[in-house]
Parts: structure tokens; sequence; C-alpha cells
């Protein structure tokens, strides 16, 4: 599961950065583009702006198939204060931005499956797919605007994972 | 050298693609495709002569082929089964409104609106038109070379039809589908140009003629044929054409598997028919997409790898690396 999980987020990060290399976020002293796994990094007390942060939750598992497939629902979030050049007026148009981007991320909807535990990645045999985004309504906190995205994300198990 | 494997549960897919060939009415000669061949092409840009009818909904095919048993003994036990009748149906609705799948989803003729003479007495399919223009040499699939007093005629965004005069002849008429059959006679020299699926937009006009925003169906303009301004389409309840069409559906699985169900011949079952469908759930009264609702009988082919009659091909790519 865990390769199908690293195969979603490496399939929106390079798409991200086909449609907007502008996004970037300094982490842990490293340029990145501006999209990150939370469970991956230190914790947050409060998740940054500008960028897509991927959440996994939920999961689930068919085993009475040829292959096992497996189902995991991803949540990205992400939020925005606008520019300070603009006074953070701005912030609307920004987070439709990221609406925009997050779609086009999201299409399309498959990615082949990779282990990203070797050097170098290994591609696996099957695809990693998804279902179109179901987002959540604009939640507004002073003057941070964010949403959510929950995308549910289906993969098969393959031999030796 | 070796390979890795899994087993590859049902495909899983999301959307169907539909595509359009045209059937040579004349000769019965329906448009063949090859799954070995042609089953990897890219879904946005199918082989020649297949066009593109876009993603539709509510696919569904059915056999309505009858069987009968040849009984013996006593009690009568089923010793052979014979096939009676052969029919299969197929229905379907369009995503998107365009000439062609308009035309698949009328019951009868698919008419071009022709923009009207000044002056011209109204008709229900089309008032008299706007005089014909002639293409001059050097034209193409995505631009007509026009005088620069016929280029002045049309504006970007406007639609053509272009195709030969109408001049008394019988039969299928249409390049490069038949649009309609002529029974007797007609007297409107702009007919053909009415039925026909040559149909293009205008996506820039200069001195020298007109670019096109998508190729014309039947390529290059043919000698003696000529273009006219098209307002709209036009489609009638009744009438004794039916429309035929070799057809491909694609299916394509999350796995890159294809399966591919190809009916050589389709005819238009029923009338034209819409369905609505709300873009809200929550509210089935307000807005509504509304979508061409197709239905066919699918008519037999003679197989030459073995002179079976067949109603259609199924055929299955499946993904790379799954046992089979």
């Amino acid at each position: 599961m865990q390769n199908a999980k690293d195969s979603f987020y490496m399939a929106l990060r390079t798409r991200l950065v086909a449609t907007n290399p502008e996004r970037t976020i300094l982490l842990r002293g490293t340029v990145r583009p501006g999209i990150l796994v939370e469970e991956a990094e230190a914790p947050f007390s409060q998740l940054p702006n500008d960028v897509f942060v991927l959440r996994w939750l939920g999961l689930g598992a068919d085993m009475d198939l040829g292959s096992t497939m497996t189902a995991e629902e991803c949540e990205i979030v992400y939020q925005t204060c606008g520019t300070q050049s603009f006074g953070g007026l701005d912030r609307g148009r920004l987070l439709s931005e990221m609406d925009e981007e997050l779609v086009g991320m999201l299409a399309p909807f498959y990615t082949p499956k990779v282990n990203y535990t070797t050097t170098p990645p290994s591609a696996m045999l099957t695809q990693v797919f998804w279902d179109e985004p179901g987002f959540g309504a604009v939640v507004v906190q002073r003057d941070r605007l964010s949403r959510s995205a929950k995308v549910m994300v289906y993969s098969y198990q393959e031999q030796g994972e | 050298m070796g390979t890795n494997w899994f087993s590859a549960p049902a495909p899983v897919t999301r959307r169907v693609r539909g595509y359009f060939a045209p059937v040579n009415r004349s000769a019965q000669s329906p448009v063949l495709f090859d799954a070995a061949e042609q089953g990897g092409f890219t879904l946005d840009s199918p082989p020649a002569p297949w066009v593109s009818l876009g993603w539709i909904q509510e696919f569904t095919r059915k056999t309505t082929s009858k069987a009968s048993s040849v009984l013996t003994g006593i009690p009568a036990a089923t010793l052979e089964q014979v096939r009676e009748t052969l029919e299969a149906q197929v229905s379907l609705q369009f995503l998107s409104w365009t000439k062609l799948t308009m035309a698949l989803a009328t019951g009868s003729q698919h008419m071009n609106l022709l923009a009207p003479a000044s002056g011209a007495t109204a008709a229900a399919d089309g008032a008299q038109a706007i005089a014909a223009v002639t293409p001059q040499s050097g034209s193409t699939a995505t631009s007509i070379v026009l005088s620069s007093e016929d280029a002045a005629r049309f504006t970007p965004g406007s639609i053509i039809s272009v195709d030969a005069d109408y001049s008394g002849q019988t039969g299928f008429v249409g390049v490069p589908v038949s649009g309609a059959y002529v029974r007797q006679a007609l007297t409107d020299v702009d007919y053909i140009r009415r039925v026909t699926f040559n149909v293009a937009l205008v996506s820039g006009v200069s001195s020298a003629g007109l670019a096109l925003a998508e190729p014309l169906p039947g390529g290059a303009p043919a000698p003696g044929a000529k273009v006219q301004a098209v307002t709209g389409f036009v489609d009638r309840e009744g009438g004794s054409f039916y429309q035929e069409w070799s057809a491909l559906f694609v299916m394509e699985g999350s796995q890159g598997e294809r399966m591919f169900f190809h009916y050589p011949r389709l005819q238009t079952l029923c009338g034209a028919e819409e369905v609505a469908v709300p873009l809200d759930n929550k509210n089935k009264g307000g807005q509504a997409r509304v979508l061409l609702k197709g239905q066919y009988l699918a008519l037999p082919v003679t197989d030459p790898l073995d002179g079976e009659r067949v109603l259609c091909y199924r055929s299955f790519l499946p993904s790379p690396h799954a046992l089979v």
C-alpha cells in the first residue's frame, strides 16, 4: 500500500511542477515543489500556506479478487492568506488558482505504480488509479481561506508487497 | 530474459468513448476495425477514417438473438441448439451535440439549415438559401480558397457546408457520408448541401478564403463541390431514411487494458429522443443537461474468415504483464 501512496504523491508532485513551477516551499532547508505528505513530515502546529498537504485517511481492501484491491482515501488540504502586496485581498483568487491546479494535477486519473524505496526507483506492474475529487466548502478563519478535497485512490497489491 | 506478471481482476473503467466511420451505403460496405493493428491508438486521435463522437454514457448492448432446441427422445431432451434469428441492440447517450451526434441520434435525415436568401419564404427545414460559392484550386480539408468577393460573405465563427450541387440524381447522396436517399428527382439545387455531413466551423476569414477550425470530414473539396453558410441543424420525426454507420466503442481499464465493441453496421432504431439530467441532484427542477439518446439495431456482416454472419466484434487487449 505504501508504494501506491508514494506513487500518487509523486505523480501529483510531478504534475504540479509542470503546471506551476513557482509553487514551492522551503522545508528542512530545501526548496521543494509546493506539495507534501503530512505523515512524512514533522508535525505542524499550523499547516503551511499556499502548498498542498496530502493526508491519508480511510482504508479498505477487497480480497476476493485475483489480486487484492485496496482503496485509500486521501484528503488534500490547502489554504492561503493572499499576498502581502495586495493586503490579502487576493486570497479568493489564490484559492481559486489552487483549486484549478489541483484539478489539473489529478488528471489523468492514473499513474504507474513505482517502488520508491529502491535506488533507482523501480517500476512495478500495475497502475494506481483514482476517482474525481470531492471538494469541501471553503473554511474562513480570519484572513485565511482553506479548502480540502477528498480522493479515493485504488491500487492492486503485487507479489512481494 | 524473464518477466513478472500479476493476476488482473475484472477491468475497472470510468467512461466509454464512441467513434464513427461511414458505411458506403451503395456498396453496403462498412469500415472494419482491427484491434490487433489499430488498438493502441490515442483516444483523442483515432485512425482514419474513424471520427470521435466524444464520451458517451449509459452505453448498453443486448443481444436479442433467438435460439431454439432440437429435441430428441422420450421424454424429449435437447440434442442440439440452433440459432433462429440474429439480432442485437445498442443504446447510449451522447455527451455532446455536434452535427455527427445529432445525425446519429435521429431517426431519419439530418439536415443543415442553410443561411436563407434575403426575403426567402420561411420553410420548416430551411428556406431558399443564399447562392453557393465555388472553392478554388488549392483548397484543403482545413482551408477553402475563395475569391475575395466570395470570402467576404462569410464571417469567423460561421459554419459551412461543402458538397456538390444536386442535379436530379436518385439514390444515396452526400460525401463522405450518405446523408439521405433520394427516391425521386427533386428541384432543390442545394439539397445535397442540406443533408451532407461535410460541415466545419470557420475560424478565420481573409481575402484569400476561409480557415477552418476542424478538418472537413470529406477532406479537400471534391471537384464540383460548392460552399454555403449554415446557421444550424434540423431533423424530423418521420421520413423513410435510416442512418447507418460503422461504430466503435472503447472502454479503457485502470491498468491500461482496453475493451473494444465494434459494430460494423448500426442503424437507427428509434426517432429522436433526449434525456434531461439535472446538474444538481438536490435540485431536480433546476438546470439540466440535455443529452441525445441513441438506440440502434445491429445489422450483420459476413466475416471473410469463415463466412459466418456476425453483428459485433468484442476485442480485449489485456494490460501489460497480466495473466491471461
